[in-house]
């Protein structure tokens, strides 16, 4: 296992730049997630750690070696992808030990190590069957497998979920973590799914345009987005962003936000900080997670809740919860209610707001503050 | 597939009868002429391999005799003996220069797009045309020989084409240059179709280029060296225009072909008993290798839809 | 991705680069060296052919032997140039490439757009008979012409090819139409459209490509026919293929190596135009043949 540094790596094709100076670094066991939208470089940049793409700028370090140069076979990486690739015309066996093969490890070695790994996977009763006998959940494994036996470095991950159902997905998410609580793993992990990113990873870097907006736990993420454009791609439904305006009251900071029916609330600002203070008169927004706004006696211990009151415009009822949809400042506020609740349709509902949670971003530049 | 079988507002009476029949008459002419033209054609030449033909086709029943003659016939021997070399060689050759190109065609060339068209303008060209050409450029006195005297290379002998053992070799190279091309786009095209993360996963692995294409790439070609044996194969039995315009068949009968055999037969020295007989051999031939090939495709197919 | 030879910087690789143009240039010049020297052999006299080689270059050169080719040439007992013949050929390709389109395009139609048992049986009789050896039919074929007052005329060879062509252009238009929406279909049908309709008003339109593809390969296979020609057509109405083939096989006096290969070049042209110009279809072509065998 291995520590990996990412500093200020830029990728350009002719003119135009896929990555602008990204940094970021993965301790050893670590398991770092790349997550964005498409387009966003995540893949050219997991590419360039592979080897598989040249640097245009900047370094990458595997356990402190500079491996710009270096050809992918040297790197002691090895990699899942996202349609399994795996070579269609060998058997399971061979298409996991094929990398051992290339490294002149003795047969006997090579088919212990086979048949280790398949009984890690459980896939043992494939071993002499082809690619493309296989299901989709089982090619997956089989691919997992060809990455575990060369016990690299450094494991990566291409969307490796992406082409699976929905079922399948959240069964082999666990399966991934499991083996990464078990093998103690460095694991770089890309996908456009933030849920998998928020289940899976120690560490996410969220990308977006060949810009990373923000590196940081995964509650660290949720809790405390560095921008608007986190706060809504990371959380389903996204962080509800209330258009609001900063007021002195009294000794303190409120945040005033406009209702549908022309009344203004005032929103306590729980940790008034020298940015917002200098905001006093300015327009921000206020992000709060639809958890954030529930039912009234539902209330979290310590935390700073104000209630009001708002016309309920559409109800989705998802089964664990309802989610109440309203409109504060002008937008669409989500809301999460318990799944018993009465809110109804076009009828007003109280809902208390745990102000505790709130962040604040600058309207024009939609930074946090 | 779509199972449109009526409209679904029907007119009733002739009109209506007539939109549902349309289909099947449209399709009716070329049912007919396949029926008849191909069907019944093969069923009649077959019927005049067990006649009394000669010069014209008579339809008294002769038994066997056509076909005993036919396999008492040294020509015939020769000419299946030729089909065998040239069949192998030209495939055999024509496919591994083909994947040969392709391979290196596949390396980013710059003007591949120009070469490519070079290497395939050949197959627009007649077999007569091919023949003629080549016939001439291994002219013995005037042909390549001489061209390589002109250079200095005084002891080069090339009289291939007018030797008896070796002229069938020449039908070889005249083939190989018009086909491989062909054979050439097909793996390319081939090629091109592998999966790029497959490509990465070899790197990754360790394996170098040349290994990459020895144990992965080129195992995965298997359905396009099919194609181009098949596709070879046929082309190869059906050989009558090259071999006419290059040798004529000559010298003597030193590069007859069951094609050119069957022609002779028929057309010139009125044995058209003979020559039905030798045409039902090729049909079996291409039979045995088309049916096998077509079923297995269709197969295949009926499994991708749906 | 090029996970092969790959376009680095080291010397090693740059080499490799090197061999791997001056292969394919080799292999470029071989296969052209043959349409050079038609080219070249055309425009020499005789005596400079005589003496010189096959790669040199017409000290003067001339245009008579495309002359006399045309004009002069011995076919057979008559000698008047093989420009008969190239028209003939004409004659007989343009009807037979447009009359197996059309029908083609209707079988396709038919095949996939109107299914009814059996239909799948029959695109497979069809099929079959892209691939018989033609020697198979001389003999009927030249009773039935014959009987139907057709032997070396225009008229049959036309027949002949329209008749076997059929089986590669209903393959080409019936892939094609197998690929294309039902849905276009279906919403046509609702629309209130017809048998013709679909065809002219939805299909057709939209079927541009693959025309060209059947028309081109069309063109090819039946210009560069000599079978037929030879077998059924090969009097006055012979096409360019069998002309050709007479003109280089004459035994009388002395073998006149320009005109034969201008007599190639005639021969050789027309394909060669369409190959250049429209070389992408011709391609489709041989692959949508070849996929399916």
């Amino acid at each position: 296992m291995a520590s990996l540094q990412v500093e200020n790596v830029v990728k350009r094709f002719g003119d135009f730049e896929a990555l602008k100076g990204i940094n970021l670094a993965a301790e050893d066991g670590e398991f770092l997630v790349l997550v964005g939208p498409s387009g966003c470089g995540k893949s050219t940049l997991l590419n360039m750690i592979a080897g598989l793409d040249s640097i245009s700028g900047g370094k990458i370090l595997i356990d402190g070696q500079v491996v710009n140069d270096v050809h992918p076979k040297d790197r002691d990486i090895a990699m899942v992808f996202q349609s399994y690739a795996l070579y269609p015309n060998m058997t399971v066996a061979k298409n996991i030990s094929f990398g051992l093969e290339m490294r002149k490890i003795d047969k006997a070695e090579r088919e212990k190590r086979v048949r280790d790994v398949a009984g890690l996977l459980q896939i043992e009763g494939l071993l002499g069957r082809k690619p493309g006998q296989l299901s989709g959940g089982q090619r997956q494994r089989v691919a997992m497998g060809r990455a575990l036996v060369r016990n690299p470095k450094i494991f990566l991950f291409d969307e490796p979920l992406s082409n699976l159902d929905a079922k399948l997905r959240v069964e082999m998410r666990t399966e991934i973590k499991k083996l990464h609580n078990r093998l103690g793993a460095t694991i770089v992990y890309v996908t456009h799914d933030q849920i998998e990113a928020m289940t899976l990873a120690s560490r996410i870097a969220v990308m977006q345009d060949g810009f990373l907006h923000q590196f940081d736990t995964p509650q660290e993420i949720y809790d405390h987005p560095a921008n608007t454009f986190v706060a809504g791609f990371m959380g389903s439904p996204p962080m509800n962003l209330i258009p609001a305006k900063v007021a002195q009251n009294g000794s303190g900071l409120v945040a005033e936000v406009a209702t549908e029916d022309q009344r203004t609330l005032h929103f306590q600002v729980t940790e008034p900080s020298e940015e917002i203070s200098r905001r006093v008169g300015a327009d921000v927004l206020i992000g709060l997670r639809p958890e954030a706004i529930t039912d009234p006696d539902d209330r979290e211990a310590n935390a700073v809740i104000q209630e009001v009151e708002c016309m309920v415009h559409v109800t989705e009822p998802t089964g664990p919860d309802t989610l109440a949809v309203m409109q504060l400042g002008g937008v669409e506020v989500v809301s999460r209610m318990r799944s018993s609740s009465r809110v109804r349709p076009n009828e007003n509902a109280k809902f208390a707001v745990n102000l505790s949670k709130a962040v604040f971003f600058d309207s024009r530049t939609e930074q946090r503050i | 597939m779509s199972t449109i079988d009526r409209p679904a507002a029907t007119r009733s009476g002739i009109v209506g009868w007539l939109q549902v029949q349309l289909p099947k008459i449209v399709l009716s002419p070329t049912c007919v002429i396949t029926l008849v033209f191909v069907y019944g054609f093969i069923i009649w030449t077959t019927y005049l391999s067990f006649s009394r033909s000669r010069m014209f086709p008579n339809l008294k029943w002769a038994g066997l005799k056509p076909h005993e003659n036919l396999w008492a016939n040294p020509v015939w021997y020769k000419a299946i003996e030729n089909l065998v070399i040239f069949g192998v060689l030209y495939i055999g050759i024509a496919t591994v220069l083909g994947l040969f190109l392709a391979i290196l065609l596949d390396q980013r060339i710059r003007q591949e797009g120009l070469i490519r068209t070079i290497y395939l303008y050949p197959m627009a060209l007649s077999f007569i045309v091919t023949g003629t050409v080549w016939k001439w450029m291994l002219n013995p006195g005037l042909g390549l020989e001489k061209l390589m005297h002109d250079i200095g290379w005084a002891g080069f002998h090339f009289d291939w084409i007018v030797n008896s053992d070796m002229a069938i070799y020449t039908v070889v190279i005249a083939g190989v240059w018009q086909s491989s091309g062909f054979v050439m786009a097909m793996f390319l095209a081939g090629l091109r179709a592998v999966d790029d993360e497959i490509l990465k996963a070899a790197s990754i692995d360790g394996a170098g280029p040349v290994r990459t294409y020895v144990k992965i790439i080129i195992p995965m070609m298997r359905p396009v060296f099919l194609s181009s044996f098949v596709i070879l194969g046929h082309l190869a039995i059906k050989s009558f225009d090259l071999v006419i315009a290059l040798t004529g068949g000559g010298p003597g009968f030193a590069t007859a072909l069951p094609a050119t055999f069957m022609y002779e037969q028929t057309f010139t020295r009125n044995h058209i008993d003979v020559g039905a007989a030798s045409a039902v051999m090729m049909l079996i031939t291409v039979a045995a290798v088309m049916v096998p090939y077509l079923y297995s495709e269709l197969r295949a197919e009926k499994g991708v839809q749906r | 991705m090029s996970a092969y030879i790959p376009k680095e910087r080291t010397w090693y690789h740059t080499v490799l680069r090197a061999l791997l143009y001056t292969i394919l240039i080799l292999f470029a010049l071989i296969y052209l060296t043959p349409l050079y020297v038609m080219v070249v052999t055309s425009l020499k006299s005789l005596d400079e052919i005589r003496n010189g080689n096959l790669m040199l270059p017409p000290e003067d050169p001339g245009l008579a032997a495309w002359v006399k080719a045309w004009s002069t040439a011995c076919v057979s007992v008559e000698c008047s140039g093989i420009h008969r013949y190239f028209f003939n050929s004409f004659k007989m390709a343009i009807p037979a490439v447009a009359i197996s389109t059309i029908m083609g395009a209707f079988n396709g139609y038919v095949l996939t757009k109107w299914r009814f048992k059996g239909a799948d049986l029959i695109f497979v009789l069809i099929l079959f008979g892209c691939f018989i050896p033609f020697q198979i039919v001389l003999v009927p074929m030249a009773t039935v012409l014959g009987k139907l007052g057709l032997a070396q005329t225009t008229p049959g060879l036309i027949l002949v090819h329209v008749t076997y062509g059929l089986c590669f252009t209903t393959l080409f238009f019936r892939n094609y139409y197998a690929a294309f929406p039902d849905e276009l279909i279906k919403a046509a049908k609702l629309d209130g459209a017809g048998f013709f309709n679909v065809f002219w008003r939805v299909l057709l339109p939209n079927s541009l490509p693959i025309i060209v593809v059947t028309v081109i390969w069309q063109f090819t296979n039946i210009w560069n026919d000599f079978l037929f020609g030879a077998s059924f057509a090969s009097g006055n109405a012979a096409p360019m293929t069998v002309a050709l083939n007479n003109v280089v096989a004459t035994s009388t006096s002395v073998k006149e190596y320009n005109v034969d290969m201008a007599s190639a070049i005639y021969a050789a042209l027309p394909t060669l135009v369409v190959y250049v110009v429209a070389g992408r279809y011709f391609v489709r072509g041989l692959m949508a043949g070849a996929v399916k065998g």
